[in-house]
């Protein structure tokens, strides 16, 4: 029970709900008939927080994140982004990091960083210094050059991540970022993400499949059913920070994980 | 093998079949009514530039080659475009456009004579209309390279759907287009040149025609190594844009 440290978060966290769902339900309509895809789903992450979302394959995750970004619309519910409503993409309030490979190939590291700037026409100068900044943050220092094709898995996840940040906003939404990594990556990749969340205070929701990485990660757990996905368990993950690679072998973290797994199991049935 | 290497086996080759052609009618090992000799032939093409006739002939077939493609290119990507992102467009006409793809162009050009007599109009449009349709294939193929994925980024960002244009779609399709555009200029003069072989009054296509009907070997070979140089100078055009834009083809 060594690791079992009080729950607050060493950073001090404001009242104010970063993200707030109420009663959001989706429908799409399918080529077959209504697919059902979220349910009547209601969380809230508290600003600060890291808050890791699983669920089985299909279950609405990335709809959910969608929706979130201001990309898609619900067809119910609302969704608060620090107290005002979501209705499209906001840059300023949500940045996104996407499954696997979304860098523009055509792109350098730099230009890819530069991307959201140059999108709201940032002068010059700023743009680079900021692309820049980033591009330490991740570690990538001197691989600004070098296109998407030119990086490994990791680095072009480290780019995108870079990416999401550069306009500074206060929530980072990750669609299984590192899915397509290799074991040995994605455990690295997820303990830079936690350096970079501690460095930068951002508030993160982060989807993943893992149970490992949800429960590494993670400050609590959303559980989300099968189709159509509804949060059902929320789950404490009373770890002490920073975290360690070690952590992962002792009997809390064995026991956090299981129960998530026996909730996913039971309802997926 | 090495560039080096490469680029110069190409120039020994060039020179290895340059060289026979000179001197194997002058051996007499090749008729040369039938294969007259290359410098024999270089001369008459610096006559034959010099001629009003074939000057503008020459004149002519650029108009007819570029005011065809102008119209084919534009007319031709706007249906592509059109096939592939508007499902319904596209299921109806894909298959359509692909069986018409398949024959032939030339059956229709009867066609062409009727409508359009056997001018500058019908020229025109007969090689408007056998480059349209590699147009439209090389179009929706640009489009559906487009990623999914690279669009949604760029909208999370807040572009606009102009940003998401210029900034997604057209880096996204540039090789596939530039490539379309080397393809398309081929169909485009081979457009044209039937055309002018078939029925015509002047253009490069009619003069070699009519050499090739007399057995003017030497007029009808100087047409064909200006042909090349032409097409040489367009492709090697294409290819150095390609060359600009590739760093990030795998
Ligand atoms: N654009 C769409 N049209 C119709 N059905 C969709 C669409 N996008 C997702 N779905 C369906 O909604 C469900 C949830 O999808 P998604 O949010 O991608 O789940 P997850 O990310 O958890 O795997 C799936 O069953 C999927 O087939
Ligand atoms: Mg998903």
């Amino acid at each position: 029970m060594q690791y079992m440290a009080d729950v607050k978060s060493p950073r001090p966290q404001s009242r104010a709900a970063a993200i707030e769902v109420t009663g959001l339900s989706h429908i799409y309509e399918g080529r077959d008939g209504q697919v059902p895809a979220l349910q009547e789903v209601s969380l809230t992450v508290g600003a600060g927080r890291f808050v890791v979302i699983v669920g089985p394959s299909g279950c609405g995750k990335t709809s959910l994140l969608m929706m979130m970004a201001g990309l898609r619309h619900q067809s119910s519910g609302t969704i608060l982004c620090a107290g005002k409503p979501i209705t499209g993409p906001d840059p300023n309030r949500v940045g996104v990091v996407f499954q696997e490979a979304s860098l523009f190939p055509w792109l350098t590291a730099l230009d890819n960083i530069e991307f959201p700037l140059s999108i709201r026409h940032a002068p010059r100068e700023e743009r680079r210094r900021r692309a820049d900044a980033m591009l330490n943050l991740v570690g990538l220092k001197g691989f600004g050059t070098r296109y998407p094709h030119e990086l490994s898995g990791g680095m072009k996840q480290r780019v995108s991540i870079a990416r999401g940040l550069v306009q500074d906003p206060p929530v980072l939404l990750m669609d299984e970022p590192f899915a397509a990594l290799d074991e040995q990556t994605r455990m690295t990749m997820g303990h830079e993400l936690l350096r970079i969340w501690d460095e930068t205070a951002k508030t993160v929701v982060f989807v993943t499949h893992s149970l490992t990485e949800a429960v590494y990660l993670a400050d609590e757990v959303l559980v989300m059913s099968a189709r159509p996905g509804r949060i059902i368990d929320r789950i404490d993950i009373a770890l002490a920070r920073p975290r360690t690679y070690e952590m992962m072998a002792t009997d809390v973290f064995g026991r956090l994980r299981e129960r998530i797994w026996q909730q996913i199991r039971r309802r997926s049935d | 093998m090495t560039r080096l290497q490469i680029i110069f086996t190409r120039l020994a080759l060039f020179a290895l079949v340059m060289g026979a052609w000179e001197a194997l009618p002058r051996a007499g090992a090749v008729n040369p009514l039938l294969l007259p000799p290359l410098s024999g032939v270089v001369r008459m093409l610096g006559q034959l530039l010099g001629r009003a006739q074939v000057q503008e002939a020459i004149g002519v077939t650029a108009a007819e080659v570029i005011v065809a493609f102008i119209i084919a290119v534009p007319l031709g990507a706007a249906i592509g475009i059109l096939a592939a992102e508007n499902d319904y467009f596209g299921a109806i006409f894909r298959p359509m456009l692909f069986y018409v793809f398949s024959i032939p162009k030339s059956i229709f050009l009867p066609m062409f004579i009727l409508v359009f007599g056997i001018g500058f109009g019908q020229k025109v449009a007969y090689a408007a209309f056998s480059t349209l349709f590699i147009v439209i294939m090389s179009a929706a193929a640009a489009v559906e390279s487009v990623k999914a994925d690279h669009v949604l980024v760029a909208r999370s960002y807040g572009a606009s759907p102009l940003q998401v244009l210029t900034r997604v779609y057209v880096p996204s399709m540039m090789p596939f287009l530039l490539e379309a555009l080397r393809i398309s200029m081929i169909f485009n003069f081979t457009g044209v040149m039937i055309a002018e072989m078939y029925a015509s009054r002047t253009g490069i296509g009619h003069l070699i025609a009519s050499w090739g009907e007399n057995f003017q070997m030497p007029q009808l070979l100087a047409g064909v190594i200006l042909l090349a140089a032409v097409a040489i100078l367009f492709n090697e055009t294409v290819r150095w844009l390609e060359g600009r834009c590739s760093t990030w083809r795998t």
